[in-house]
């Protein structure tokens, strides 16, 4: 554990560089040196640091200067000001201006060892504190309902479901297979005004006509063979709460005219009743179709499509959002890990990338299918890149050879992207200090593409 | 049955222990016996040397560690892969008031003082048993940095950080599971490899 923190260790003498880099490195610490105030600075302009042990007294720049700095560029980082020259004064000085704490040279070895343990064990609990609060700020971002998504698409998509939710109006879901309509259409009623009543969906393509009739408006004893018993259909069901249609492009034409009337009328009677019940629902409906291809087909009435159609939102597919990508198969491991008890951890960096380059045709579904099968056969704590292959096996297509520079280019980008900007984030991934990700954001003017694509800052 | 353990692979001596000063002739053996049990390595004794005078801090009345260590460096002769002084100064290093011993991580020389070892926090003479103890922890310890062993952990572990003689004395004359094995790898490389 000790080996992951880096200490610094500025002093212009040699020898006591030496004893403390020495010691340091004995109790199992990643130790650099500087010689000087200037040199520490530049040190740390390169490399991340978390304590830096800093001599008050330099020949170049003093080390309260040299603290000045650090408390403005990297106030993460812990500064020990050691000193043989020491006063009440100065150790003053050196508190006010931010040092965590102070040395006076010689000292007994259990106060560096005692002290060195007891700010690193500070840096921990602020590191772990900055994750989670991280994490809460990011879950509350991209969670909405059972839906997730950081994405611009998905966060548009937030807004326009509280707009939808606030009024009584049906709504027609358009997306392809996979996306999640049906949390859309969850998302819907549980934020409007009919959350306390029920939410009934039906999937309009999985029944044959006459099962999906009595299916949804019920049937009466010994309406057809087989009806023993009368049977409330799912309109009756959606009273005072949300009724979901999906794959409504598959209802049959003579259904669509019963519903059309049920929708105008709000009234039915079941299969072989002749009771009219009156109903109270809002209607959602979903469907991958082109409805406008369908009725040009004669497949489906346009009046019935006006009346579905009051609200119409557009759910974008996965590969339009594939920075949400990371955070799906994050939210899809830890429920497979959950159910299936077994210790998997994480997802490889390269398998995550892995992911990030497939289209998704299946979209969310096919996501969360890949990540249930490869939690269920992984056999270490981390998803690698060979448990993700079987989706490439059909539809892999070589990538045209890129020159290395353009490759680190993409791949910057794409950390940068899935990590939604968060630059100390992105640099952690890429395992690179935040001024080498600054430099190459500017040198490959990653800043500027994406404002071009994306519109953002 | 076949007997399946390995040969032992350094027979020739591979630690020198020198005499520093007035090192007395009975702590020099003690901890070359104990070196050469516990690691199972030839231990060899080398004729008494002076402490350098430029390791002596007039101001502070104690050695400079790492200058003792220089001067232990240099003196490293094949067969010899590691030199490990013995003495009875007060050792210190610019940083520190004082320490029992010093080494170079993963380098040639080490060093024990017997100065703060005959003392009990106290202020009590120790037993000449616990001194002894003391001693050879010490120098155990300070070798196995020079074999590129950090501080561990585990407070059972002769590695373990002892800065001061009350810990030094509930330390056991052993190396933890983990300590051991990397101690075993280390010795096992060829000579010039670290």
């Amino acid at each position: 554990m000790v080996g992951r923190f880096k200490i610094l260790v500025v002093d212009d003498e040699l020898i006591v560089r030496e004893s403390l880099v020495g010691w340091l490195k004995k109790g199992g610490y990643q130790v650099d040196t500087a010689a000087g105030g200037r040199e520490a600075i530049s040190l740390l302009d390169q490399k991340d640091f978390d304590l830096v042990f800093l001599d008050i007294k330099m020949p170049d720049l003093g080390g309260i200067e040299v603290l000045k700095h650090i408390r403005v560029r990297y106030p993460q980082t812990m500064v020990v000001m050691i000193t043989a020259y020491g006063s009440v004064e100065t150790a003053v000085e050196a508190m006010k201006s931010g040092a965590n704490d102070y040395l006076m040279k010689p000292f007994e070895p259990e106060q560096l060892t005692l002290l060195v343990e007891k700010l690193l064990q500070q840096r921990r609990i602020i590191e772990e504190n900055l994750l989670l609060r991280e994490q809460v700020a990011a879950s509350e971002q991209v969670r909405y309902g059972d839906l997730i998504g950081s994405a611009d698409c998905m966060q548009r998509l937030f807004d326009l479901i509280e707009e939808v939710a606030a009024v009584d109006s049906p709504v027609l879901l358009r997306g392809e297979t996979g996306t999640g309509k049906e949390l859309v259409a969850k998302a819907i009623h549980s934020k409007s005004g009919r959350r306390y009543g029920p939410f009934i969906p039906i999937n309009c393509g999985g029944f044959t006509e006459t099962l999906l009739e009595s299916e949804l408006f019920g049937h009466e004893i010994g309406s057809f063979t087989g009806a023993v018993r009368a049977k409330k259909g799912r309109l009756e069901l959606a009273q005072g709460g949300t009724l979901f249609l999906d794959e409504i492009g598959e209802i049959p034409l003579k259904m669509q005219v019963d519903l059309l009337r049920v929708l105008e009328e709000k009234k039915f009677h079941r299969v072989g009743g002749t009771r009219d019940i009156p109903v109270d629902f809002r209607l959602i409906s979903a469907t991958h179709r082109d409805l406008a291809r369908e009725i040009e087909q004669r497949n489906f009435r346009q009046d019935f499509f006006f009346r579905l159609n009051v609200i119409d939102i557009e759910i974008p597919p996965l590969r339009k959002r594939k920075e949400d990508v990371p955070l799906l198969a994050d939210h899809f491991l830890k429920k497979f890990r959950r159910e299936t008890n077994k210790p998997v951890e994480g997802i490889e960096a390269d398998a995550l990338e892995l992911l990030m380059s497939y289209e998704w045709p299946g979209n969310v579904r096919e996501l969360e299918n890949a990540m249930e099968r490869s939690v269920v056969l992984a056999k270490g704590r981390y998803l690698r890149k060979e448990d993700f292959a079987f989706l490439f096996r059909a539809t892999a297509v070589p990538e045209e050879p890129r020159s290395l520079q353009e490759m680190e280019k993409r791949h910057i980008h794409r950390t940068l992207k899935s990590c939604g900007w968060n630059i100390s984030r992105a640099a952690r991934i890429l395992e690179i200090n935040r001024t080498t990700l600054h430099n190459k954001i500017r040198k490959y003017r990653l800043d500027a593409v994406e404002r071009e694509t994306d519109g953002r800052p | 049955m076949e007997d399946r353990r390995e040969e032992p692979v350094f027979l020739e001596p591979v630690v020198s222990v020198c005499p520093l000063g007035d090192a007395t002739a009975v702590d020099v053996r003690v901890v070359a016996a104990n070196v050469q049990a516990v690691f199972d390595l030839g231990v060899d004794i080398l004729e008494r040397s002076p402490l350098p005078e430029e390791a002596f801090l007039a101001d502070r009345r104690q050695y400079d560690a790492a200058a003792v260590l220089r001067h232990l460096d240099a003196m490293v002769r094949p067969p010899f892969r590691k030199i490990l002084g013995v003495t009875t100064v007060d050792l210190c290093i610019p940083v520190f008031t004082h320490v029992f011993g010093e080494a170079h991580l993963g380098g040639r020389a080490a060093v024990v003082s017997s100065f703060r070892l005959r003392t009990n926090e106290n202020g009590f003479k120790a037993s000449i048993e616990t001194y002894t103890h003391r001693l050879i922890k010490v120098a155990l310890h300070e070798l196995a940095h020079t074999r590129n062993l950090v501080h561990c952990d585990n407070p059972r572990c002769l590695m373990h950080f002892s800065p001061k003689v009350n810990h030094l004395d509930r330390l056991p004359i052993l190396f933890c599971e983990r300590c051991r094995y990397l101690l075993t790898q280390d010795w096992r490389r060829p000579a010039g490899m670290g």
